[in-house]
């Protein structure tokens, strides 16, 4: 009779130790670790564990590093860009020669500072040989409110004094006070108009579009001579031509309606001529607090701007590859899980015997 | 007695050679109990040495004893003995079909009185493991469980239903006897 106290002295007891020749075999085993071998290699086993421990803060600090240094780079950049988008210049030329197509203009876009020289007049200088539609946009910052009001009672003034009048005003006074004015003048005093409404403040903006009538107008003037000499024609036909009623009736209706289209091109020409006599200004006056100009960024603004774009496109790119992969990584995860439970099972066999 | 090799110039690690001195016996007990075949496990035994020489730099004494490390070695280098022989089993029942050859049954070797030897053969070698590593060995559960792959629950089971099977197959001798 055994008893488990019995049954695990008698297994301590039965102890196995290794027989002689094992040991000795283990020994020579033992011995190849001091044997150096002549060309000893080098061994560069990388557990993936800790190389994903070290690589992954190592890639993200690389990434951030990557913005911070794109940012920096590209902060000194930032500024001319910045400050091309805001002047915003630019200057487009834009022909048209039929009658009714959009006509030639030429436009100048200015901000944060003058383009057109107080001693020069605008740089695009309308000409007194062609019919042109001159129309300006000025926003000029002054400094209170009580300036705003000077500022659009001088606009007045200036304009009624070159010969212009005013098309619409308004005056808004208060903590923070605007004007916004239209008004007309001769387009031959246009340039002494800007150059005299722009020193009523600092300039914000400025644009000046000239858009060229002359050639619609020469083509309302050769029609105008054309029908003229029809309608004598025609005049002439039905003075001195005896002509059967049906006859005169058709001339008479033709002559009535060339007379209309003349009544329609004297107009026209005379619209187009108005046109071209007058330019219109557009004043705008405002304060500082009414402008709500944004504030130039700083460097460092900038800097963490462009680095967080710049993260950003990295995630982009990081969450693309992460996407690409994922399916890979899942096939690749399910076969090590489906070939470490065939293994489990197997040596669970394998032990059953 | 004493194995001669050498010791690494890191003086702070013990060498190859004083590891496998000290922890022979117990890698060709584990191996002898798992294989009731005291031939193989000296082989396996010796296996296994081979293979731990190989991985010696990578023995990290963070993740455990040198004990467990090297008797998750010759654990491994027996399972795949294991599969090997099943292979060669298959691939021999399919060829003589019929003629099976008889292979001698192996043995513990000295040591072991016939009852124990009858009654460790009675058990299967999930369970003798089990008996090696916490009787023999005198592994704490916490170590057997990691070494296994099982909890330490599932240890102590394995462990007490392979005593009960051990203890009868004793008891039977004993009354044959």
């Amino acid at each position: 009779m055994t008893s488990s106290p019995e049954l695990i002295r008698a297994l301590e007891a039965a102890r196995p130790t290794a027989p002689i020749a094992l040991r000795a075999r283990v020994r020579e085993i033992a011995t190849e670790e001091a044997t150096p071998a002549a060309w000893p290699r080098l061994q560069l086993r990388l557990p993936v564990r800790r190389v994903a421990m070290v690589a992954m803060p190592a890639a993200v600090a690389l990434a951030i590093v990557t913005a911070g240094v794109t940012g920096l780079a590209r902060s000194d950049g930032t500024t001319e860009a910045f400050r091309e988008q805001n002047l915003s210049g630019h200057l487009a030329t834009t022909d048209a020669p039929e009658v009714g197509a959009p006509a030639k203009t030429q436009s100048q876009d200015a901000q944060l500072g003058p383009l057109l020289p107080a001693d020069q007049g605008s740089a695009i200088a309308p000409t007194t040989d062609r019919a042109q539609r001159v129309n300006a946009t000025l926003t000029v910052e002054v400094s209170d409110s009580d300036a705003v009001s000077r500022a659009a009672q001088q606009a007045l003034d200036l304009t009624r004094r070159l010969g212009g009048h005013v098309v619409s005003a308004s005056v808004a006074t208060g903590e923070e006070g605007s004007a916004a004015l239209t008004v007309r003048v001769p387009v031959a005093r246009v340039q002494e108009a800007i150059v005299q409404l722009s020193s009523l403040g600092r300039i914000v903006s400025q644009q000046v579009q000239i858009e060229d009538l002359q050639e619609s107008l020469d083509a309302l003037e050769r029609r105008e001579r054309s029908v003229r000499a029809q309608i004598a024609t025609l005049v002439a036909r039905l003075d001195t031509e005896s002509l059967d009623a049906a006859t005169q009736a058709r001339l008479e209706a033709r002559l009535q309606n060339l007379r209309s289209e003349l009544r329609g091109l004297r107009r026209g020409i005379s619209g187009t001529n108005a046109e071209a006599r007058m330019a219109t200004i557009q004043l705008t006056v405002v304060t500082p607090g009414m402008l709500g100009a944004v504030p130039v960024p700083s460097r460092l603004d900038r800097t963490l701007d462009e680095a967080l774009d710049v993260l950003v496109w990295e995630s982009v790119i990081a969450l693309a590859i992460a996407i690409v992969a994922a399916p890979f990584a899942l096939v690749a995860f399910a076969a090590w899980l489906g070939r470490k439970l065939y293994r489990r099972r197997e040596e669970d066999r394998l032990l059953a015997t | 007695m004493s194995l001669d090799a050498p010791r690494r110039a890191d003086a702070a690690a013990q060498s190859f050679a004083a590891v496998a001195e000290e922890l022979l016996d117990d890698v060709y007990g584990y191996l002898l109990y798992l294989t009731k075949n005291w031939a193989l496990a000296e082989d396996l035994t010796s296996e296994t040495f081979e293979t731990a020489l190989r991985k010696w730099r990578r023995f990290d004494p963070r993740r455990g004893t040198h004990r467990a490390w090297l008797l998750a070695i010759a654990r491994s280098t027996a399972l795949d003995w294991f599969r090997a022989d099943s292979r060669r089993r298959r691939r021999e029942e399919r060829a003589e079909a019929g003629e099976l050859r008889e292979e001698r049954e192996p043995a513990f070797g000295e040591g072991f009185s016939p009852e124990l030897e009858e009654g460790l053969h009675a058990l299967s070698a999930g369970e003798r493991e089990v008996v090696a590593l916490r009787v023999v060995l005198d592994l704490d559960g916490e170590e057997v469980a990691r070494l296994l792959g099982i909890t330490p629950t599932a240890v102590s089971t394995r462990l007490h239903r392979a005593l009960a099977k051990l203890e009868e197959r004793m008891r039977h001798h004993d009354v044959v006897a």
